[in-house]
């Protein structure tokens, strides 16, 4: 598969994908998408309460679910990792999502979601004479061969291969009738939309044209104010089981989204991804960083310059804020600070307002900037020093008034991220818990237990040891 | 705070006061006469915080922060926004950095010292006995005693001495220069704030201009105005006032102000101004009140408060603990001065975007060399100033062509430096120089900067000449009175939040004995 991405710019080893699998199946069924990625993505699944290995596990309502889920993810060691789900899975995936987004769950470093015939937030598009039928088959205990050759063959396209068939079978035999009915009964019911809200990060959606309510065609409208990232792969001659039905087409997706979308941006080192995770940041600080970690949208379209303007603040950035690998869309961040009306409480006098200023002042450099790469920090600095030769909306003293404020923007997008405040080792977020906890130790050359080694300085009781 | 069964006045009745701004200014007073049992409203502009909605994310944090646009301009145009400018109940004490100087009586009296800038039309011990009485309504630590001031005595000790103090202490050593822990409106101990409960002691968390959320930090939200509610006051939140209405006498009968896209009249007997440097005069200058003279908007004033950093050999890790942990007095009236006036000397950590914003605005950095300073910052310790500013009829307030978000147009402040200051800072600098190469410093770093919004409606024993008389009255206008920054005739080194405080429990005295 063809990769754009300098893979050698970013820390760690492989991302991992952490799947939750449909209704009726469990972890197993991702195991052949897991070996076709080995290498590149560690695919984990987890089995939900009530199935595969926790058949047995009775808490098997959807907030339930999710705290198991949670907790599932709470031992995750190293790296940034995906979530994804399969149908049921799906609808679980993204609340688990929108917990790690808000803070509220003690996780960080996701950077993307993976959905393969996804049950949205809302409630899920089922015929109900369906719905009957399959509660039916655990009126009396668990699901019958019959009945679960009925299910698989009905959400098929074509016939699974032996391997495939009997893994599924098996997992259906095994399902907690509890669990079956939670989800057919309450879980797929419960509109869960205002709680997801949207998740503005790297979304695969995968889905078949032989499925039905959850097919490709009706998957983006089920899920556009969902997720507004989202990339959709319609598979052909494929129905709802698609890790059984479409595991190489599957792999090929996930490795060509990972090496677009989510290995884009500076990693979190591990020390700091754990440190954000935990009890010692508030909640409220955590979704905040959670969300500034999210891969940047290569695609970004800009609200308040035009692409002209954009590229050439890209390029500013470059050479205001140089950065070494993998780089933030500080240029993209600043002009969606723009399109939310966020300054700093004042301008120059004689600058227009800020989406104004940026615009004029990109108009006005761009006609002295060079196309050499190598030649840009010299006309920057011309700019700055007001001796550019520029021609254009501002003049040169305002040009240098809005670099001033351009300059200043960009560093402070480039620092607000979590991989920059490890770089300078600046760990004063995690003041945070209850009851909040501060700073024991402030002298000279000394830091705590709990602050990442990086941050310099010599722990006291390790200096009396 | 909680706002909860807080007494409420009809807008169809009259009050007997409306203030305007919840700050330094306003909640003092609010809380003084709502305790003589005058009806008072106090309006604020921005909304009610709780300490859960506080955050130290710099970025966030600004959301207790005035951010609707001012216009700066000048030779040395002031930065607003963060560095100087609150919005919510509490104003801008809920980002202060409740660094808490007592204002120097020589400064109060600087024209008859030096024959420049003003002498307050105020009894200095007058204003100092106020200033004693803030003291123990909000709860200040500091050294007792006190180095300058040997018969001053703080109720708290002082707050711990982070690694930048530590530092400057070393270098003032060498130099022989005296210096003690800073006085801060910083709990070290825990205190039962009456109206309020139980307000912890510092942690260190080092986020006091991102809000303190452990209440050791002493805001007006916290002290003054919680007793103004328990005194019968009602406070208005996101309240914002644009008009002002008089009777056939010329006095001020009602204030008008939006709240969510409603515009409500409350009448009222006597309104003061407390909205801050900046908003007071805007809104008197869009009001066209009180400004027959053509004072208003006038002597804008801004602190001197140039930083120099050092880098040194060991993590400093400055956003450790209170920032400004250490102080010298030193430099209040130097033998070797060219200039009128002084400067205090405070030690400096700081959080990580507010010193990149040093570095590009005053630093004037970008490139590999800002990155190679970012990177070196958890090594450098800083030391700054708050120095005198002298008033200049150069430096004021107007309004812009352009409107805000309510229509009211926005405030244009032109802020050059004069002679004195640009001496103050060309000594200044010298000094913190000397300090950091002497705490060991391999290299330092200049950034200038100036901090507070002051002046633009003074106070004036003659009526040609300022805005409000010695008690805060306007000139013009008899029910109306300032009650603010605006008011200081000259900006005085002391860090002004604490003054303010004592004027306002002076102005409320003044008004008692006037009605």
């Amino acid at each position: 598969m063809p990769t754009t991405h300098d893979t050698a710019a970013r820390g760690g080893g492989p991302v991992t994908l952490y799947m939750l699998h449909a209704l009726g199946s469990s972890a197993a069924e991702f195991q052949r998408l897991r070996e076709l990625l080995e290498g590149r993505v560690d695919v984990r699944g987890i089995d939900l309460p009530g199935f595969g290995s926790a058949a047995a596990d009775p808490d098997a309502t959807l907030d339930e679910t999710v705290d198991r889920v949670v907790q599932a993810l709470a031992g995750h060691r190293g790296g940034r990792w995906l979530l994804g789900g399969h149908s049921m899975g799906g609808k679980i995936a993204a609340l688990v999502a929108s917990r790690v987004l808000r803070g509220d769950a003690p996780l960080s470093g996701l950077a993307g979601v993976v959905l393969m015939a996804p049950s949205p937030p809302r409630p899920e598009p089922m015929d109900e004479e369906r719905r009957d039928l399959m509660l039916s088959w655990v009126a009396d205990g668990a699901i019958s061969e019959r009945d679960a050759e009925t299910f698989i063959d009905q959400n098929t396209a074509e016939p699974l291969d032996p391997g495939a068939h009997s893994l599924a079978l098996a997992d259906l035999r095994r399902t907690s009738p509890t669990a079956w009915r939670a989800w057919l009964e309450t879980g797929s019911r419960i509109d869960a939309s205002a709680e997801v809200g949207t998740l503005d990060l790297p979304a695969l959606v995968l889905a078949g044209t032989d499925d039905a309510d959850l097919g490709a065609a009706s998957q983006p409208g089920l899920l556009a104010s969902v997720y507004p990232r989202a990339r959709y792969v319609a598979l052909d001659d494929t129905g709802h089981m698609i890790p059984l039905e479409r595991a190489s087409e599957a792999a090929a997706a996930i490795a060509a989204f990972v090496d677009d979308e989510v290995l884009v941006g500076p990693d979190v080192p591990d020390e700091w991804a754990r440190l954000i995770a935990g009890d010692r940041v508030d909640a409220q600080v955590r979704g905040i960083l959670n969300r500034r970690a999210v891969p940047d949208d290569r695609g970004y379209a800009p609200r308040v310059l035009d692409v002209t303007q954009l590229t050439l603040l890209r390029e500013i950035a470059d050479v205001v804020v140089p950065q070494v690998g993998a780089a933030i869309d500080l240029a993209a961040r600043v002009d969606a600070q723009l399109a939310r009306g966020e300054g700093d409480g004042w301008r120059p006098a004689d600058l227009p307002p800020d989406p104004e200023a940026y615009r004029a002042g990109l108009d006005t450099l761009a006609s002295a900037w060079p196309a050499d790469p190598a030649a840009r920090a010299e006309a920057l600095r011309a700019a700055i020093e007001g001796r550019a030769d520029a021609t254009g909306p501002l003049d040169p003293p305002r040009l240098t008034a809005w670099l001033e404020d351009a300059r200043n923007d960009l560093v402070r997008q480039w620092l607000a991220h979590p991989a920059s405040m490890a770089r300078v080792g600046y760990d004063g977020f995690a003041t945070g818990g209850s009851p909040v906890r501060g700073f024991v130790e402030v002298r000279l050359g000394r830091r705590e237990d709990w602050e990442p080694a990086g941050v310099g300085g010599t722990v006291e009781a390790e200096e009396a040891a | 705070m909680n706002l909860g069964g807080m007494r409420t006045y009809g807008t169809d009745g009259v009050v007997d006061v409306v203030v305007v701004g919840t700050g330094a200014g306003g909640a003092p007073l609010t809380a003084a006469l709502a305790g003589r049992g005058l009806s008072v409203v106090a309006l604020e502009a921005g909304r009610d915080f709780a300490l859960d909605d506080l955050t130290p994310d710099e970025t966030e944090a600004v959301e207790i922060n005035w951010m609707s646009e001012r216009l700066s301009g000048g030779d040395d145009p002031t930065a607003f926004g963060p560095n100087n400018s609150g919005r919510g109940v509490g104003g801008s004490t809920l980002h202060w950095g409740a660094f808490t100087p007592r204002p120097d009586r020589r400064d109060l009296r600087l024209r008859t010292e030096t024959g420049e800038g003003r002498d307050w039309p105020v009894d200095p011990d007058e204003l100092l006995s106020y200033v004693e009485r803030v003291e123990g309504d909000i709860g200040v630590s500091g050294p007792t005693p006190y180095p300058w001031d040997p018969h001053r005595a703080y109720a708290y000790p002082p707050a711990a001495r982070n690694a930048p103090a530590d530092l400057v202490a070393k270098g003032c050593d060498a130099l022989g220069i005296r210096y003690a822990d800073a006085p801060a409106a910083v709990l070290t101990r825990a205190r039962l704030q009456q109206h309020r409960g139980e307000r912890s002691a510092c942690v260190n968390c080092g986020a006091c201009h991102q809000g303190c959320r452990v209440d050791a930090k002493a805001t007006t939200a916290n002290t003054y105005l919680p007793a103004a509610v328990a005194a019968g006051a009602e406070i208005r939140t996101e309240a914002m006032v644009h008009g002002i209405e008089r009777d056939a006498r010329g006095q001020v009968s009602a204030v008008v102000y939006r709240q969510g896209r409603v515009d409500v009249r409350q009448r009222t007997r006597a309104l003061v101004l407390a909205a801050g440097g900046v908003e007071t005069p805007r809104l008197l200058l869009h009001t066209g009140i009180a400004n027959d003279n053509g004072q208003v908007g006038r002597n804008f004033l801004a602190h001197g408060a140039t930083q120099v950093w050092g880098r040194f050999d060991e993590p400093v890790r400055g956003h450790r603990g209170y920032p400004s942990s250490l102080i010298t007095e030193d430099m209040m009236r130097p033998a070797d001065a060219d200039f009128a006036g002084g400067y205090l000397v405070q030690s400096l950590g700081v959080m990580p975007l507010t010193f990149a914003t040093t570095l590009v605005r005053g630093g004037g950095l970008w490139g590999a060399e800002l990155m190679q300073r970012l990177d070196q910052a958890r090594f450098m310790a800083g030391i700054g100033i708050n120095a005198e500013c002298l008033p200049s009829d150069d430096n004021r307030l107007v309004l812009a062509d352009e409107t805000d978000e309510h229509g009211i147009p926005r405030a244009r402040v032109t802020f050059t430096a004069g002679e004195n200051e640009k001496a103050i800072d060309r000594h200044a600098t010298s000094f913190m120089l000397r300090v950091l190469q002497a705490a060991g410093a391999r290299e330092t770093m200049v950034l200038a900067r100036t901090a507070h919004t002051i002046g633009t409606a003074r106070m004036s024993a003659d009526p040609a000449d300022g805005v409000v008389d010695p008690d805060g009255r306007s000139h013009e206008i008899p029910n109306l009175w300032v009650c603010d920054n605006s008011v200081f005739p000259s900006a005085i080194a002391a860090n002004p939040a604490l003054t303010i405080m004592a004027l306002s429990l002076r102005t409320a005295d003044r008004m008692l004995a006037a009605a």
